[in-house]
């Protein structure tokens, strides 16, 4: 396939609509996040129990699943503190447990929440909070609570930021070469840059949402993503159809093939019993997430050959050959 | 068919004049590139950005070393490094084909003395990827090799004084397919040598055993390590190193979130007036740090490699055809050429 797409590096691309992909998707998408972090912050505010908030915790993943898979521009650092997974050693837990036993002040203070480690923030960090038995059953005038509070504060804030930041980042995408904008110095270069995005996003999904579960031959449950609140299955549909959506908006042009790809993962997630995947560890269970699997590859297969190839797009010369 | 002017050359190796890089276009750095035929070749890059010659290349090739008078290149064919090619930059034409010894690779880089009457090919032993330098005099005549002191020896640089900095990057290769086989166990070093003898040897902390050190640069009595991690992924760790002779070496890193961006992998490294610079094709960025370490700041560019010493800044190379002259973190393009350029420039 490298070599494939290699042969086309420089063919002249067809069209691809950024400003549909912007204005369609994209800014509306970080916008509609920056809102549903401020109605959860909002929430927690009046009440930091599990119950009442889990509503809009769910809102709020939600609407960062129609533009997770964006890793560029702002995003590529802001991810880091939103959306902290995998966390391969349970730093996240860990730090959070740590807080709460030291009632670190750091941890209940708006301007110092942002000091604190990447994985203790976020929506990772609040899932923890909210739905984890270790941590979930506290006081409403404990330290925990307002541990909440704090940390929904300090999401509603990231998200506002990035939506800020990405208003301005979309110009650069609007307008490559020009003055000060070495970043993309041609159209060609914004389109592989956010074609890159859609590949990497189908990737993430297959590798790790639904690839860490699988495990090596043997399933693994506890290294599903959002178990305890049990969406895993949830966050791969969603992010399957909103990174389809942008597909079709980058493509200005009809992707059947691309629309059947999607369709078919979709209805083989209809199969999945466990919504955390947390019967990955039976043959059948195992069987089913890893078909799953092969139908969400089989999408970035279609995007390379339907989108990609018809952008004279290939991968990078450098960063897939190590030296 | 050589011709006289060759025949006699060849006989009084640095008596006679030969073309010199004035004739060839006067070009600052050489890169080699892949074209939009698959094809590749060898280009010299004026201080502008501009090409002053483009030579077809039979294969890939790294732009290894480049002789310090004449307009001689030597290239690299890809690993597993079988053959190097000495390029007459006047019209591309093969004036020797250098072969590593039975049983030796080349691993891509290589430098002549400051006199340019010795070139030193870095490799490595292929059954157990012990590192030597081949040396090879004026007319490309194998005279021998010396021992690096380490495994899977990378860059080499010269050094004032014709001092050799060699990285060893510490990581044992399969000789056929080049599977690593040592990651638990690696450790790279840095060796200066001198007339052939191991004069110090530098060392990462133990927990960084991991950071195989790659690429060199050097400035007044400053060397610059870039490094490319190879531990657990989810470890942020420095990827840059600098080192005075007699001292502890000295991390560089960005903050934590700038620094994970840099997917643990510095392709290339520079030193220009009081900067240091790294650039990461796998997180299409360049770091650029103060001389103490303190980093400086991030300029974004996707599948970034090439980088290199410029007036005021540096010049840097990608895969998307872009030469970007970078100052103060500022990024200007000079060209956009349809070629991906490969990992590195070689500065003349």
């Amino acid at each position: 396939m490298r070599l494939v797409l290699a042969c086309c590096l420089w063919a002249s691309p067809a069209l691809a609509d950024t400003d549909a992909l912007l204005d369609r998707l994209i800014l509306p998408g970080v916008a509609g996040f920056a809102q549903a972090a401020q109605a959860l912050d909002d929430a927690a505010a009046d009440a930091c129990q599990p119950a009442t908030l889990s509503p809009s915790w769910n809102t709020t993943f939600d609407a960062w699943l129609e533009i997770a898979h964006l890793r560029i521009g702002p995003q590529e650092q802001a991810a880091l503190t939103i959306a902290f997974w995998p966390d391969e050693r349970g730093s996240g837990r860990r730090s959070l447990a740590r807080m709460i036993a030291e009632q670190d002040p750091m941890g209940v203070h708006p301007d110092e929440i942002a000091g604190i480690s990447a994985a203790a923030r976020g929506i990772f960090a609040l899932e923890t909070l909210l739905f984890d038995p270790a941590f979930n059953r506290y006081d409403s005038d404990s330290y925990t609570c307002s541990l909440v509070a704090t940390l929904a504060g300090d999401l509603a804030r990231q998200a506002r930021d990035l939506a800020t930041d990405w208003t301005t980042f979309a110009e650069a995408l609007r307008h490559p070469g020009a003055a000060g904008n070495a970043q993309f110095l041609s159209s060609a270069e914004v389109q592989r840059a956010l074609f890159t995005q859609l590949h990497g996003g189908i990737e993430f999904i297959a590798d790790q949402r639904l690839g860490r579960p699988l495990g090596d031959g043997r399933g693994r449950p506890l290294r599903a993503e959002s178990w305890r609140s049990g969406r895993s299955l949830r966050n791969v549909t969603l992010s399957v159809q909103a990174v389809g959506r942008m597909a079709e908006a980058l493509a200005d042009a009809p992707v059947p093939r691309l629309q059947a790809a999607v369709a078919t993962a979709l209805y083989f997630s209809g199969s999945i019993a466990d919504p955390g995947f947390q019967d990955v560890d039976t043959p059948q269970g195992h069987l089913r997430l890893e078909s799953l699997q092969g139908r969400v590859r089989a999408i970035n297969t279609v995007l390379t050959e339907e989108i990609g190839e018809a952008m004279g797009l290939a991968p990078g010369f450098n960063s897939l050959d190590g030296d | 068919m050589p011709s006289r002017r060759a025949l006699l050359a060849g006989l009084v190796a640095t008596a006679l004049p030969r073309p010199s890089w004035a004739e060839v276009g006067a070009p600052r750095w050489l890169a080699c590139a892949q074209e939009p035929d698959r094809g590749h070749a060898l280009f010299g890059l004026r201080e502008d950005g501009t090409d002053a010659f483009r030579l077809p290349l039979p294969a890939r090739g790294h732009a290894g070393a480049a002789h310090p008078r004449r307009a001689e290149a030597v290239v690299f064919a890809r690993r597993p490094g079988r053959f190097a090619l000495v390029i007459d930059c006047r019209d591309g034409r093969r004036l020797h084909h250098l072969a590593p010894p039975e049983g030796m690779q080349f691993n891509g880089h290589g430098a002549f003395d400051a006199a340019g009457d010795l070139l030193v090919t870095v490799e490595q032993r292929a059954d157990d990827s012990e590192g030597f330098l081949g040396l090879w005099d004026a007319r490309y005549r194998r005279l021998g090799q010396v021992p690096t002191a380490g495994l899977g020896p990378h860059e080499v640089l010269r050094l004032p004084g014709d001092v050799f900095a060699v990285a060893n990057g510490g990581i044992a290769t399969d000789p056929e397919d080049r599977t690593k086989l040592n990651l638990p166990e690696m450790a790279p070093s840095l060796a200066y040598l001198q007339d052939g003898v191991l004069r110090e040897t530098v060392t990462l902390p133990a927990d960084l055993h991991q950071a195989s050190i790659r690429h060199l640069a050097c400035q007044g009595g400053t060397l610059a390590m870039a490094l490319q991690w190879e531990g657990p992924a989810d470890r942020l760790v420095p990827l840059l190193a600098l080192h005075r002779r007699g001292e502890p070496p000295r991390l560089a890193s960005a903050p934590a979130p700038e620094q994970a961006l840099m997917q643990g992998y510095a392709g290339s490294v520079a030193i220009s007036g009081d900067e240091v610079a790294i650039t990461s094709p796998r997180g299409g960025r360049m770091h650029r740090f103060a001389p103490d370490g303190a980093f400086l700041g991030a300029t974004l560019r996707a599948d970034i490699c090439g980088l290199a010493p410029c007036p005021g800044g540096f010049l840097t190379t990608d895969g998307l055809g872009g030469v970007l002259r970078i100052r103060d973190g500022v990024a200007q393009p000079l060209a956009l050429a349809p070629r991906a350029w490969d990992n590195h420039l070689v500065t003349l």
